[in-house]
Order: C-alpha cells, then sequence, then structure tokens
C-alpha cells in the first residue's frame, strides 16, 4: 500500500466510522475496513520484528582492541573456533553447527550484566561462525528456575539453552526439565576438555551418574584486604602489644572478629575492620553462615534427615558472626553486596568476602566497561591483598548451562553450550570487563592473558584457585530455596536481637518441615547424592580428597 | 427457457431473502459482536483463572514436587497452621490500621488547610498531589536511600538537629522498622485522602457556614455539626479505598526491609509472594490467597455496607 492509498483508506475508514457514529447504515463498510487494519496490522506486525531481528543480527560482535589483552583473547577464541585444533571442542562445536545455520536457540540468562555476555560478545560471535542466532531471555534469578519449570509442564518447548544453578540440578533433573548431556558429548566433544575444569567445578552438573550440564561460573568467596594497613607498622605494634601476636590476615573465624574489632578501634570513623552484605532477603546472610557452620565441623543433617542447626557448630557460627557485625562498618546489617562493594572502593572498610568481581572492581578494571559504572571507581586499586576466606570459602551459587528437554534443537543448543564453555571460548567471557562470569578451568587459573588483565591479576586468579581448593558448595538438593530461607529470616532475627539458640531451633523445624514436605526417604537420598561431591562438607573438600591443584 | 428462468428467479428471490434475513439478524446482533472482545478478554484473564486458581489451591502444584494429585484442605491447613501466615496478617491489620489512620487525619488536615482560597493555593496543591504520581518501588528506594546507614543521611540530619549521635538502623531495628513503612506509606497516599476530601469539603454549600456564623455557631461546632455530617460519605469512601490498597502493601517492604528481619515485616502479600515465588509452592500460596481474600471480603463487605448507608442518610 503505497501512502497515496493508506491515505485513501485512512480518510474512508474516518469517514465509515463518523458515519457507523451518526448511525447511518454502513455496517459492512466499517467491518471490511476493520478488517483490513487488523490485517494490515497483523502482517506489519510480523513482518517488522523478524525484519529488526535481521538488523540487530547484522550488528558486529563487540570485539575489544586487538592490542589488549581481551582482545588477544578474543581472537584466540576466533581462531579456535574456525582453524582449530581440529579436535578441539570450539572448532568441533563451530564445524558441527554450521547445518543448523538460520535457526535461533532461546537461552535464559540472568537479568542486566550477566546477559551482556550473549549480547555482546558471545551471541553475536557464533552466529557469525555458524549462522545460528541466539535469543537471549533475561530472567531474575528465581524465574531462572520456576520459568522453565513453569514452560516444560506447558510442554512449549520455550527455551533451549537454559543457565541455572548448580543447586537445581537434582530437582531439574528429576522433573525432566532439563536433558541429560552424556550422548551429544561422546558424539561432539573432546572430553580431554572436562578435564580443564577445577576439580570443585568437575563434579556439580553430574547427578546420579550422568552429566546435566556444564559448569559456567566460579562464584567462589575470596577475602580481600587492605594491605596497607595490615602492613602499617604503628598498628602492628599496637595489636602485637595488645593481643601478644602478629598482625595478619585471619585465618580463623575467631581471628577474623577480633582484627575487624582492632581496626575499627583504631581507625574508625575513617575505615572500619569489616563489613558484610547482611540485608534480609540478600544471599549474603546464608551463604556465610553455610560456610563458616561447616568450618566449625556442623553437619546439616543426621541420618534421620532431621536438621542440626540447633547444634554448638551452629551456636558457634551465629556468635562469630555477631562479633563480626559488631566490629563492622555501620549499617552493616542492612547492606546488600553492591552497598557493600560502594563501602570497599571508596575505602571504608579494610576487609570484605565476596564474589570474584570484587577483585577485578578493585583493580577497577570492570569500570572500564560503561556498563559498570554505576559502581564507584576504586580508591584502593594499589592497596588489596587477596586471601582465603577463614576456613573453608563458599562456592556461591554459580552457574550450570544446562540443555532444555523439551528444546527443538537440542544438536545446535548442546553446541553453542559445548562451544562457550570450551577453554578458549570461555576465557575471553570470564575477561569481559562488564561479565559477571569468573574463572573457573585450570586454564583459566594459569592463563597468561588474563594475568595481564590488571597488576595483581596473577595473584588473584591464584587466589581464587586455592580458594576452589578449600571451598565449600551450596546444598545441591530440592528444598535447597527454602532451606536459604529460612537461614536468611533466622540471621536477620538474630542481627535484630532474637536469642541465637531459639532462632537456630525455629529455622531447624522449618527445616524439618521443608524436608518432610518433600518425603524424608527421597531428601535422604538427595542428601547422600550431594555428600558424595568434593567440597560438600569441610572434611571431603578438594584439598582434603587429595586433588588440590597448585598453581606455583 | 421458461422452465428454468422460473427456478432462478425464485432462487434469486430466496437467496435475497436469506440475505436480508442474515443483515436483520446481523443487525440485531451486531452489538454483541462488539462487546465480545471484552467478554472474551475477561473470561479468558479474570473468571478463568480465577477457577483455576480455586482448583489450584486444592492439589499439588509445587515446582519442587512432581505430579498435581488432589490433596483436599492439605494446602489451607499448611498456611492456617504456618505462625509466619499467622504474623503477616496481624501486622498487614496493624499497617493498614496505622497508615490509614494517620493518613486520613494528615489528609484532612491538608484538605481543611487547602479548602480556601488564597494565593499559591493551586501551586501548593500541585506539590503536595507529586507523591501519589510515583510508582511505590520508587519511593520504597527513596525512603531506603534516605535512612539506610552508613549512606543515608537521615541518622545525620537528627544528631545535627539533637546534638547527640544518632544511631538509629531504621530498616532493621524494631520499633523503628515500622515507622519507616509507616512514614514511606503516609508519605505517599496521604495526598490521596487530601485530594478526596478536599473535592468532598468544597462540595458543601457554603451557605450552611454563613447561616452558622449568623447564628453565632463558632468554628468547631461548625465543624462537627456541618462539615463532618456532609463529608462522612467522602471520608469512607476514601477510608475503604486506601483500606483495601494498604491490604496490598507489598513494594515498599521488598525494597525497604525485604520482609525483615527474621518475619518482622512480612505482611500478607509479601507472604504470599515469598511461598510462591521464592519457594515455588504454588498450590500454598493459591490456598493463602484464597484465605487472605475471604478475611479481606469481610472487612470490606462492612465498610461498604456503611458507605451505601452513609450515602443513602446523605
Amino acid at each position: 500500500m503505497n501512502s497515496r492509498q493508506r491515505r485513501d483508506f485512512e480518510a474512508g475508514l474516518a469517514a465509515d466510522v463518523d458515519a457507523w457514529l451518526r448511525g447511518k447504515p454502513t455496517r459492512r463498510e466499517f467491518i471490511k475496513k476493520f478488517g483490513q487494519l487488523t490485517g494490515m496490522l497483523a502482517i506489519g506486525g510480523g513482518i517488522l520484528p523478524a525484519f529488526t531481528q535481521h538488523l540487530l543480527a547484522q550488528a558486529a560482535t563487540d570485539l575489544a582492541d586487538p592490542s589488549t589483552p581481551l582482545g588477544q583473547a578474543q581472537a584466540l577464541a576466533v581462531k579456535a573456533s574456525t582453524e582449530g585444533p581440529t579436535d578441539g571442542s570450539a572448532y568441533r562445536a563451530t564445524q558441527a553447527a554450521k547445518q543448523y545455520s538460520g535457526i535461533t536457540i532461546n537461552m535464559t540468562y540472568e537479568v542486566g550484566l550477566q546477559a551482556l555476555d550473549p549480547r555482546n560478545f558471545s551471541g553475536p560471535l557464533w552466529e557469525q561462525l555458524t549462522g545460528i542466532k541466539s535469543n537471549v531471555v533475561e530472567l531474575t534469578n528465581p524465574d531462572q528456575y520456576s520459568k522453565p519449570v513453569a514452560e516444560h509442564i506447558a510442554g512449549s518447548g520455550a527455551y533451549d539453552v537454559l543457565d541455572v544453578s548448580p543447586g537445581w540440578t537434582p530437582s531439574l533433573a528429576d522433573g525432566g526439565v532439563i536433558a541429560p548431556l552424556d550422548d551429544y558429548i561422546a558424539k561432539y566433544m573432546n572430553t580431554a576438555d572436562l578435564e580443564d575444569y577445577h576439580p570443585l567445578y568437575r563434579a556439580l552438573p553430574t547427578y546420579k551418574g550422568k552429566v546435566w550440564g556444564f559448569f559456567d561460573d566460579g562464584d567462589m568467596f575470596a577475602l580481600y584486604y587492605r594491605k596497607d594497613i595490615f602492613e602499617d607498622a604503628k598498628l602492628k605494634e599496637a595489636y602485637q602489644a595488645k593481643f601478644s601476636k602478629a598482625l595478619e590476615v585471619p585465618k580463623t573465624w575467631e581471628d577474623y572478629a577480633q582484627v575487624a574489632q582492632f581496626i575499627t578501634d583504631q581507625m574508625a570513623p575513617n575505615v572500619y575492620g569489616a563489613g558484610h552484605f547482611r540485608k534480609a532477603g540478600n544471599p549474603g546472610n546464608q551463604f556465610d553462615f553455610l560456610q563458616q557452620f561447616r568450618a566449625n565441623n556442623g553437619e546439616f543433617f543426621n541420618n534421620e534427615m532431621k536438621a542440626q542447626l540447633a547444634s554448638d557448630a551452629g551456636v558457634k557460627t551465629l556468635q562469630n558472626m555477631i562479633a563480626a557485625n559488631a566490629a563492622s562498618i555501620p549499617g552493616n546489617n542492612e547492606l546488600d553486596a553492591v552497598s557493600l562493594w560502594v563501602a570497599w572502593l571508596q575505602g571504608k572498610v579494610a576487609m570484605i568476602y565476596s564474589w570474584p568481581p570484587t577483585g577485578r572492581m578493585t583493580a577497577g578494571y570492570s569500570q572500564s566497561d560503561k556498563a559498570i559504572n554505576f559502581v564507584p571507581q576504586s580508591t584502593i586499586a594499589d592497596k588489596v591483598g587477596y586471601a582465603v576466606v577463614p576456613g573453608n570459602p563458599e562456592h556461591a551459587a554459580g552457574y550450570n548451562k544446562a540443555l532444555a528437554a523439551d528444546s527443538s534443537n537440542p544438536d545446535a543448543a548442546f553446541l553453542f553450550m559445548q562451544w562457550a564453555t570450551s577453554p578458549p571460548v570461555s576465557l575471553a567471557r570470564v575477561m569481559l570487563p562488564y561479565a559477571l562470569r569468573d574463572p573457573y578451568r585450570l586454564s583459566h587459573f594459569k592463563s597468561e592473558l588474563y594475568g595481564q588483565l590488571f597488576p595483581t591479576a596473577k595473584e588473584y586468579l591464584r587466589n581464587l584457585n586455592n580458594s576452589a581448593n578449600v571451598g565449600v558448595l551450596d546444598m545441591i538438593m530440592p528444598g535447597a530455596q527454602d532451606y536459604g530461607l529460612s537461614l536468611d529470616r533466622m540471621c536477620t532475627a538474630v542481627w535484630a536481637g532474637a536469642d541465637p539458640k531459639s532462632s537456630l531451633e525455629t529455622a531447624a523445624a522449618e527445616w524439618d518441615a521443608t524436608t518432610e514436605r518433600l518425603g524424608v526417604d527421597s531428601q535422604r537420598a538427595f542428601y547422600q547424592e550431594f555428600l558424595k561431591l568434593p567440597g560438600a562438607t569441610a572434611a571431603n573438600t578438594v584439598e582434603k580428597l587429595g586433588m588440590a591443584v597448585k598453581l606455583d | 427457457m421458461a422452465n428454468t428462468a422460473l427456478p432462478r428467479k425464485m432462487a434469486a428471490a430466496n437467496g435475497a431473502r436469506r440475505a436480508a434475513a442474515f443483515s436483520e439478524w446481523s443487525d440485531r446482533h451486531f452489538k454483541w459482536l462488539l462487546v465480545a472482545p471484552a467478554v472474551i478478554l475477561i473470561l479468558a484473564l479474570s473468571i478463568y483463572p480465577l477457577i483455576f486458581s480455586l482448583v489450584v489451591s486444592f492439589i499439588n502444584y509445587d515446582f519442587q514436587i512432581p505430579g498435581h494429585a488432589f490433596v483436599g484442605l492439605k494446602n489451607f491447613r499448611q498456611v492456617v497452621f504456618d505462625p509466619v501466615a499467622r504474623w503477616s496478617i496481624v501486622l498487614t491489620a496493624m499497617l493498614a490500621a496505622a497508615n490509614v489512620t494517620i493518613e486520613f487525619l494528615l489528609g484532612l488536615i491538608l484538605a481543611l488547610l487547602m479548602v480556601k482560597h488564597f494565593r499559591g493555593r493551586g501551586l501548593f496543591i500541585s506539590i503536595f498531589i507529586i507523591p501519589l504520581f510515583i510508582s511505590p518501588v520508587i519511593v520504597g528506594q527513596a525512603w531506603a536511600l534516605l535512612l539506610q546507614r552508613p549512606f543515608g543521611p537521615t541518622n545525620y540530619i537528627l544528631s545535627q538537629l539533637l546534638g547527640y549521635d544518632v544511631k538509629i538502623s531504621w530498616l532493621t531495628e524494631s520499633p523503628w522498622l515500622y515507622f519507616a513503612i509507616i512514614a514511606a506509606d503516609v508519605w505517599q497516599w496521604t495526598p490521596f485522602m487530601f485530594v478526596i476530601l478536599l473535592a468532598g469539603l468544597t462540595a458543601i454549600p457554603q451557605n450552611l457556614y454563613e447561616a452558622a456564623e449568623l447564628d453565632g455557631v463558632g468554628g468547631w461546632r461548625a465543624f462537627w455539626a456541618i462539615t463532618v455530617p456532609h463529608l462522612a460519605p467522602m471520608m469512607l469512601l476514601a477510608i475503604t479505598l486506601r483500606l483495601l490498597d494498604t491490604t496490598k502493601l507489598f513494594d515498599t517492604i521488598f525494597i525497604m526491609t525485604g520482609g525483615g528481619p527474621g518475619t518482622k515485616t512480612y505482611t500478607a502479600s509479601f507472604y504470599l509472594y515469598t511461598v510462591g515465588f521464592a519457594q515455588f509452592h504454588i498450590s500454598m500460596a493459591t490456598a493463602g490467597s484464597w484465605i487472605f481474600l475471604v478475611l479481606t471480603l469481610i472487612v470490606v463487605t462492612f465498610l461498604v455496607r456503611r458507605l451505601l448507608k452513609a450515602e443513602q442518610t446523605a
């Protein structure tokens, strides 16, 4: 329809509407025009998105300056995908995927920064290499569980590749939401690449003897501390005089609270000893409790699957956490993860433990991208040291890439997963400044290119590797959300003044109710499966099992 | 020719009759065609989900437990015997009562101040109603930023005003967190009361006040004898609408306290959200919603009856 025809049509329609409003008998004309209009909208609505999508797909992949370490890593990823080595998983995936050129795979990603990788880098690059388009569906973290389940129940086939927390694997696998990858791995993959995962992460996507995804985000907690404060001669002298021992980066939770309190006493209000993200509804409370509880030899359940929270280990854990809170920055119990980063980057606290992006933000690397400029510039870039969290650090959440069981393009979806998590491509992805994907492969920890990202990057990588050696995992069993919510409620109630012992008993009762609701025998079986994983308890960390990775 | 022409004519006549009948039928029923989209939308988006939610509350619909077996009243029992659910209803009632009372009193005072014309009145009214146009999520975030330690300025300002160091944790310390939640709600919704009551006040005939003045009736007595009776239907309407809205309090809680510390700021809506969308016990959350709906209906029915009675009296 040209513009003249369109003008005539609109004029005619307006006349008909007027006539109809006046009650003149032009009903058929009105219906005819209305039908034409609806048809135009339907056709236009169908064509326009497809056209827009095509234009967007033509947008160039967001590649870094080739002279930078990130640019070099990206070039290597492209080379590995196009030239080989021909037995590499990246090359194999790219070659095999070309037969699916033209299709679109739908992948879920956490809303916000996480989704920038497939939108700006891996998605467009994959399309450039194979012709396969990607549609990134951004979901909040809880929806990354609930939406795939809901779509599976509806049988919609809405998703092909799912980003899921490892803790959800048993539920999703038993519920038929995700598909095992063993056959695809045998068909397409160079299995040597599976050996490149850090041992803590290698077994994470496995369940009941099958592989249910590829691990894709090393969310290991680590301790970040102010070297200038710990090396301050006057402070060291005062600490020695007060406690008859040297001021050192703490290795136990008792020492942690003591050192934090000492720094606060000496330096507040300019600097406080520590800071934590303790706001209700944030995962900080449950992750911190889980790591300290197990470092204190706490066990989640006994043989009857009764919760063991209200134990000496539980009381000791809460007491240590209360002492640390008291030694922390004012408002500690109201901070979320981002607020804590702000306080840290502004030099207001001497120690924090958090996810790996902390190190990249501290060095000022993350803020080099405008997508992450809501985080303030670091004022402490050259003053920070890295250490393992006292006891056993938590591997807090993380992501697996899983294959949706209802995918209509399972091979193409699997090949994308294989390619994106392959050593060269995943290295380029974890090096993106705006990405929240963190190193997890041995080749990441050893990467010379990553080591050049910022002055202390090698030390940072070494510390992440060492943390994984002694790290403990989140609970990987059904009901993990309920158990975690109970811990969050318990902790925040205690911070507000509730009695630790009775709060532990309340949380234990909630855990028991959850276990009974899900079935005691069934939960016991899941728990036994979980205990088999390296890092399930402080007694079977990677290091305790003799599988520690030494980088030096 | 004649033999074939006659049936053709008859057929044509029949066709014309059928067309006329169809035209007449469609003329009579054209109105239904026009309302059909709306009816279909209501059926699809309101009636069907309502019926489906009733079904869901009697079956297992849980993203952690496979299958949809009939479970009778189990979902309802789980809610009734959950201490968090009971507390959330108590807190909802308490917050609703406090919020609506304060908003009503402040709204009434503002309306009484603004009912008389003075220079700059329009500007004041415009400023007063600005909070109404702000999303509750933004209101919650703004108040959290004001109150949150260590970055919020509230404690600093109070310290300067009071002359000593104020260290209140407004978002995590009882009872201050309740004051914070009430303050945010009152700030946003007092203008709603104000606008409705101002409309009611301006509708009261001025000659009543003039007659009262001639009879020597003082301002306070005129308020009770003239203003309150005439304003009563509007007062009841404003209170009813706000009470309905306050029982759904969620946004500011979600942003400001996250339901914590513990479960101290779990309102009914926040509880249902947590059960349904954080724990994925959909059927339990649905059963809870029905329980909450019935409780709300009791209050609403009472208020609506009073409202209708007040209108009839007026």
